[in-house]
């Protein structure tokens, strides 16, 4: 599904170049729920947000479904399209309503037409929850509906694969269970996923494997059973003793 | 119970020194005219905005006068030609000049109609309207382009829109418009409507650009990135996503270009636009009424200014609904 080959980001911030992404290679097969951990600063985001292009890499290939990011003739919105993207700060669109959220990218991208992409809509607001807010505006709802509704947002373009950037980073400790069990549901539906978090608990609980980056580096990958209990890298269970 | 913190503050006071000082201010600009004995004529001043105009009505060919019916105020006179052509005109009834059984000839007067006429200031008053509406467009829309041109990732296009910004914002209004009369205007053959509007607005398209660029980049990255994680291409992001929300925010600041713009439109009466402040200064050389004339000009200028503010608060409040 997704095919990594030594992909490196360098971010040059004051001169200073920095290998945010340092060579990772990795693969996510369909229906695999992989989740990336790693300490702040370690480039997880980073190579999530390289998945859909949001940010260009400057070595490497992606490969989605077979398609080339990097390739020169790669359709990278079309391909965007394919692959939905939750963010730490919900980014839902202040100014539409939750169901205009939903449905906007439908409508402009999809090409659906305003009662197909609103059904859709109503369906996926359903899924996740919140279908009696689909006429408020954004700031209206709390940390954790906003993100359900931005993980509606990114279903409603059927996408083959889901990127989470750290979906609960941001909001209060009560909130997160349920943006978590959102996408424990969506797991077990069978959804592609790549969840960058800090999450342990999902992790052990979600995830068929495991990645652990360190400043850039892919340090370690495996099982969560493995992962969680014969770590097999001095690093990786510095790390463990430090967050569990 | 009640918060400590809490003072209900006294206003009463503060409104009495207020009254105070706008009695003083009154007064002293009163007594400081009394000093200088000043010959205030305000009852010239309302002819100016309307008046009631005497236009003489003539025959248009050789004939005689038929029958004149009175009709309350007016007359209405039948005139009849040589070749037997009737026709019959309207003339106020104690301006007639004519009566029943004359020979006239072609372009004699058989009266005066009277009607009511829009004076110099309330021309002048539409020419500024009409001159700073079709600016304003034309800037909104010089400025959404440039703006957008202006964080563009193309050099050519930075770097154009940027030397246009800095040339307008480094030179005087007076200056270009002045240069786009008489050096643009005269090498393309341009009238000065044509001129003066085109100068205020490249003026205020500048500021807009600024405006606009602010605003979109006040938006955060978060915005844009959603858009385009959802497929959307630069154009479509920047259209339903980005430049909304942009507007909303950057009105304000829209407004106050535009309220200015309405303002520097007086300096196109250097190029012999007849606007409301070149109104004001031909009705002077005739009354010599300067205090009043440029008094009620101003006053002009704010009910104008005024009413675009009002209605730009009322717009704020209405987009305020999804905050």
């Amino acid at each position: 599904m997704i095919k990594a080959t030594n992909v490196v980001k360098i971010f040059t911030g004051r001169g200073v170049p920095v290998r945010a992404v340092d060579g990772v290679s990795a693969h996510i097969g369909k229906g695999e729920v992989v989740v990336v951990i790693g300490p702040s600063g370690s480039g997880k985001s980073t190579f999530l947000r390289c998945i859909n292009g949001l940010e260009a890499f400057d070595e490497g290939h992606i490969f989605i479904d077979g398609v080339d990011l990097a390739g020169r003739k790669t359709d990278l919105n079309a391909l965007r399209a394919e692959v939905g993207m939750v963010f730490q700060q919900f980014n839902l669109f202040p100014h539409k309503t939750v169901l205009e959220n939903v449905t906007l990218a439908q409508r402009v991208v999809r090409k659906r037409s305003r009662q197909d992409a609103e059904i859709k809509a109503r369906t996926l607001l359903k899924k996740v929850g919140i279908a009696e807010k689909e006429s408020e505006y954004p700031s209206r709802l709390s940390g954790g509906q906003q993100q359900r509704v931005a993980i509606a947002r990114a279903l409603a373009m059927d996408p083959k694969v889901m990127l989470f950037d750290e979906p609960t980073s941001a909001l209060d400790p009560e909130m997160v269970g349920e943006v978590l069990d959102v996408m424990k549901q969506l797991a077990r539906e069978g959804m592609t996923m790549c969840v960058v978090t800090h999450e342990m608990g999902f992790a052990r609980e979600v995830a068929d494997r495991v990645l652990f980056m360190d400043e850039g580096k892919l340090v370690e990958e495996g099982t969560p059973e493995h992962f969680f209990t014969i770590p097999t890298e001095e690093r990786t269970r510095l790390f463990l003793s430090q967050v569990l | 119970m009640a918060g400590a913190l809490k003072k209900t503050p006294h206003q009463l006071p503060w409104i009495l020194l207020l009254a105070a000082i706008l009695i003083a201010l009154a007064a002293g600009t009163w007594g400081a005219v009394r000093k200088i004995d000043y010959a205030w004529r305000w009852n010239r001043v309302p002819q100016y905005f309307a008046y009631k105009g005497e236009e003489p009505v003539k025959i248009p060919f050789d004939g005689r006068v038929e029958e004149i019916a009175a009709q309350g105020a007016k007359a209405s006179v039948r005139l009849v030609s040589e070749e037997g052509k009737t026709m019959t005109v309207s003339v106020n009834q104690d301006m007639l000049r004519v009566s029943e059984g004359d020979d006239l000839f072609m372009g004699d007067t058989v009266g005066f109609k009277q009607e009511w006429r829009l004076g110099p200031l309330m021309w002048g008053l539409w020419t500024t309207l009409w001159i700073s509406g079709v600016a304003s467009v034309l800037a909104l829309v010089i400025g959404l382009l440039t703006g957008l041109c202006r964080i563009s990732k193309n050099l050519t296009l930075r770097t154009l829109t940027a030397l246009y910004i800095e040339f307008i914002r480094g030179t005087p209004l007076l200056v270009q418009i002045f240069i786009a009369y008489f050096f643009i205007g005269t090498v393309f053959n341009l009238n000065r409507n044509v001129a003066g509007v085109g100068a205020l607005a490249i003026f205020a398209g500048a500021y807009v650009a600024e405006i606009v660029r602010a605003g979109i980049q006040s938006i955060s990255r978060g915005q844009m990135e959603a858009a385009r994680s959802l497929g959307m291409n630069g154009f479509q992001a920047m259209f339903h996503i980005i430049l909304p929300q942009a507007l909303k925010r950057i009105l304000p600041p829209l407004a106050g270009q535009f309220i200015s713009l309405i303002k520097d439109s007086s300096l196109v009466s250097v190029i012999a636009i007849t606007d409301l402040t070149k109104s004001g200064r031909e009705i002077i050389t005739s009354t010599f009424a300067t205090f009043e004339v440029w008094l009620t000009v101003a006053a002009m200028y704010l009910v104008v200014t005024s009413i675009l503010s009002q209605l730009v608060f009322y717009l704020e409040r209405r987009f305020a609904v999804s905050d």
